[in-house]
């Protein structure tokens, strides 16, 4: 039996890829294992429930949105433009990493995470939160309850929130113009 | 000429409005209350009852309505916005002051199955005495049995916020055109068992106050018999038999999607699945079996197996099965087998073989929450879409879920 496939374009991480033939039927999260070598997403329950696999959408009206790669086709990401738990870290010329986000920082100072499965979709919910913040700021007695709607979803079985949630006030706090008042 | 026609008009205007008067004071009003329940029950009479009572409250689904959300058991206080403001269910725990806990078993009768509670106050037909007038005696006075047994709430229900103190007694009129002469009547020509299902999909379940649809005086339209109605936006389906097979029901799989909450069709969702946590998942293996029987027929009847509609022409199977492969596969399945115990199958899913999309859509844009059913089963929540896929994406997904397993044409 031949698997049918598709040829698949698309942006990652700033760069384009592509068009590679693909299986139509194809998980996003498999296609970034098997066909991209970037395997900093995880595969947890592979039923969208623990956000562990979860990348960046960046969509050209809304921005930047949370996709669950373990149920979502490859495909659906044709000619679109993602960032994977790879691409927020800055680096040189050469591929090397020469500075972590402001986000990766936190976690790593607060000691958010022991085994780590989680922190890929904590990174990655925490930048789009970010970035909507960004956009459009919620006041300071507002940004406790801003981080647990965003993040409740993600599930985390080490730490128990508490570490993740402190680092993501503290930079959120610490970035100007995310916060009034 | 012209003083005697205005005798005759005049004439005609005072018997009108003397008509009108004594149906607005209710003399028209035919109470199916036998005497007999004026007679209070000895209170070993009614611990006997309490048992029955607490079985029969839950067939009646009395919890939909008279336990809010966040609220005491039986208090009331749940708020349902009608065209002209907002009515509260009413406190029936058994505090003296706020609930019926100075209420007769006459009183409690008369509510029952009249539509009229204590003092000769009208009832408003949300609570729905139409289909409970049906109800036996016995069986009200379990339900009364069981209800004074519960922790008196002292919470005064809230006021209503209709323009007029009088819209109550309007009431009357309303009867009049929609409440049955008589409670219900056996059909001797049929089972037992029918009979018995009948009057537990029509007194108890009252399931044609939604499947049933309803008239400009919201009354239900007797010869649309539980044919399908629209209800909180929601398309309640045809439970005819030619509907259920339609949607791919057979008796068992009936009996089994009341009392589990799922089964092939899917899972119930919408105000269904609230009627199957509080009400259906309660039903004894005999009593399912019997409305299953009435309303489906015993021995069971051919399921209809909708064929796949394959004609592609205008091409739009192939953008819906990109999309259904895109984002719905991953849970529901390449082939909509779905996932046990997690996301239900597609292949023979009811909502797709429903006469219009509306549902499917409805779960489409604006997703579902994730769902307990009985026995531990729970079924995890479903994204809408609204803010994902355009809505020629989701156009071309409903008319290939429709086309591929619902037997439906394209949208």
């Amino acid at each position: 039996m031949t698997i049918a496939q598709r040829p698949l374009s698309l942006t990652v991480n700033g760069h384009a890829v592509g068009p590679i033939d693909v299986p139509e039927d194809m998980m996003m999260l498999d296609f970034l294992h098997e066909y991209l070598d970037l395997t900093g997403s995880r595969l947890g329950c592979g039923q969208g429930i623990c956000h562990a696999c979860t990348i960046i959408l960046d969509d050209p009206a809304k921005g930047a949105l949370e996709m669950r790669t373990c149920i979502t086709g490859a495909h659906f990401f044709a000619g679109k433009t993602v960032r994977t738990i790879e691409g927020h870290a800055e680096r040189d010329a050469s591929g090397n990493v020469v500075r972590l986000s402001a986000v990766q920082q936190a976690f790593i100072e607060h000691f958010a995470f022991q085994c780590g499965y989680c922190t890929p979709g904590f990174v990655t919910g925490t930048t789009v939160l970010m970035e909507r913040l960004r956009k459009a700021p919620v006041a300071r007695a507002d940004v406790e309850q801003a981080i647990e709607d965003a993040l409740a979803p993600h599930i985390c079985r080490c730490t128990g929130y508490v570490r993740y949630y402190q680092a993501v006030r503290e930079v959120i706090l610490n970035t100007p113009g995310l916060v009034t008042g | 000429m012209q003083t005697r026609a205005r005798r005759i008009l005049l004439g005609f205007a005072a018997i009108f409005a003397v008509g009108a008067l004594a149906i607005f004071l209710g003399l028209f009003e035919h109470s199916v209350v036998s005497p007999a329940t004026d007679q209070p029950m000895t209170s070993a009479e009614m611990a006997a009852l309490v048992s029955r009572g607490r079985y029969l409250t839950a067939a009646a689904d009395c919890a939909a309505c008279h336990n809010a959300s966040g609220g005491a058991p039986w208090a009331g206080g749940q708020a349902f916005a009608l065209p002209f403001g907002i009515l509260y269910s009413t406190n029936i725990s058994p505090d003296p002051e706020t609930g019926i806990g100075g209420w007769s078993r006459a009183d409690f009768q008369h509510a029952m199955r009249d539509g009229i509670g204590k003092s000769g106050r009208h009832l408003f037909p949300a609570m729905p005495y139409v289909s409970y007038r049906q109800m036996s005696e016995g069986d009200v006075d379990a339900i009364y049995a069981f209800l004074m047994t519960r922790q008196p709430i002292h919470t005064a229900t809230p006021a209503d916020s209709f323009p007029l103190p009088y819209i109550r007694q309007t009431m009357t009129f309303w009867n009049l055109v929609n409440l049955p002469d008589r409670g219900f009547i056996a059909d001797a020509s049929k089972s037992p068992e029918w009979n018995h299902g009948r009057y537990l999909v029509d007194a108890l379940g009252h399931c044609g106050e939604c499947h049933t649809p309803r008239d400009i005086t919201m009354g239900m339209i007797a010869s649309r018999y539980l044919r399908g109605a629209v209800i909180e936006d929601v398309d309640a389906p045809d439970i005819t038999l030619a509907g259920l097979a339609r949607l791919g029901f057979d008796r068992d799989s009936l009996v089994q999607f009341m009392r589990a909450g799922l089964g092939p069709q899917g899972v119930m969702t919408f105000s269904m699945h609230d009627v199957v946590q509080h009400s259906t998942r309660y039903l004894t293996q005999a009593d399912a079996e019997a409305m299953a029987a009435y309303l489906i027929g015993n021995p069971p009847a051919q399921t209809v197996q909708p064929a796949a509609l394959t004609s592609q022409a205008d091409g739009d199977m192939t953008a819906g099965r990109t999309t259904y492969v895109a984002v719905c596969a991953g849970c529901h399945g390449v082939d909509g087998e779905g996932i046990p115990h997690i996301a239900p199958a597609m292949r023979t899913n009811a909502t797709l073989r429903l006469p219009t999309a509306h549902n499917l859509l409805l779960v489409l844009t604006q997703g579902l929450p994730e769902h307990a059913f009985p026995d531990g089963e729970h079924f995890q929540a479903m994204p809408g879409f609204s803010n994902l896929l355009s809505a020629q994406q989701i156009a071309d997904l409903v008319t290939y879920l429709r086309k591929s397993w619902g037997g439906q044409p394209r949208l």
